[in-house]
């Protein structure tokens, strides 16, 4: 792959790969150090993306790896850091409405409250507009188990953000 | 709240930009790191980083657990060790007496039964009781 390439990939895909690393890792930095090493890895080996059928679902999976390995890395060392880090990582763009910015900020943590299996099937199935069988495959699991994860992880979010949803509505 | 809406309004919450900032620098580096590969490696890795590189990949998800085992596997063989070393001189103390005690011992323990009363002599004063035992007919028959 040649520089051209790197340089659409990155025009094509860097968006939807921030926004999922970001929600995964609730941090900006390690979310740009991710993204820097997905980059990197596609630079050196330029026949990674030759048989992958589809561009988008194989970065995501990488991304998804990556964002799982550092966060076993990471461990329970720095729980608590993820909750100080909602305010500043979260996926959302701020909002000049305040009813808007703090329902953003509810469901910023909202989402950071949930497991990151369950976040990582939210996003895509919010964010990313994938089925229940594109999730299953990009993340290896049955289709049923991406199903349930979307549910309970729905469910978890419903619960947590009733009051805001209702007083806003 | 039903849930179509409450996906709805989900979805419709945008999400962040990517820094623009970002771009080159990612992107630089990216192609740095290509550059860099493309060259000749100046030494082939040695057998010993990569061991060590496969033991790392082995024993990533706990290496402290692996540690602490490896830890507990040296003690008891430290034990081990320090076990086997007293043993000779356990051997060493333990040494038979030497010829004039074993004499000395003997006579001791014969006048103290002499004055007890329960003496006897030992086996190899003892006679040795004769017992006839039936003469084989065979015989008989072979010798006549």
């Amino acid at each position: 792959m040649r520089g051209p390439d790197l340089r659409r990939l990155y025009d094509e895909h860097a968006q939807a790969l921030y926004a999922f690393l970001l929600n995964l890792t609730r941090d900006e930095a390690d979310t740009h150090d991710l993204l820097q090493d997905i980059f990197v890895k596609l630079a050196r080996d330029p026949d990674l993306l030759n048989h992958a059928r589809d561009e988008r679902a194989f970065l995501i999976r990488l991304a998804h790896n990556a964002a799982i390995d550092l966060m076993r890395r990471r461990g329970t060392r720095d729980k608590t850091r993820e909750q100080f880090t909602v305010e500043g990582g979260s996926p959302f763009a701020p909002s000049c409405d305040p009813d808007e910015q703090a329902f953003r900020t509810a469901l910023a943590e909202a989402l950071a409250g949930l497991p990151a299996a369950q976040r990582a099937v939210v996003h895509l199935k919010l964010w990313e507009g994938l089925t229940f069988e594109e999730i299953a495959g990009l993340l290896d699991i049955p289709s049923n188990t991406a199903a349930s994860r979307y549910r309970y992880g729905l469910d978890k979010l419903r619960e947590r953000l009733r009051p805001i949803y209702e007083e806003i509505k | 709240m039903s849930t179509d809406d409450f996906e709805q309004k989900l979805q419709r919450q945008p999400l962040r930009q990517v820094p623009t900032d970002w771009r080159e620098e990612i992107l630089t580096t990216a192609e740095c790191a290509a550059a860099t590969r493309r060259a000749p490696p100046a030494t082939r890795p040695s057998w010993l980083s990569t061991l060590s590189h496969q033991l790392s990949t082995i024993l990533w998800p706990h290496p402290k657990a692996w540690a602490g085992l490896a830890a507990v596997w040296l003690l008891i063989l430290a034990v081990d060790f320090s076990a086997r070393d007293q043993s000779p001189v356990v051997a060493e103390k333990s040494a038979p007496p030497s010829l004039e005690v074993l004499v000395e011992l003997k006579q001791q323990q014969r006048l103290l039964a002499e004055l007890v009363g329960s003496y006897e002599a030992p086996d190899a004063d003892r006679r040795k009781i004769f017992s006839p035992k039936p003469r084989s007919e065979r015989v008989e028959i072979l010798t006549t």
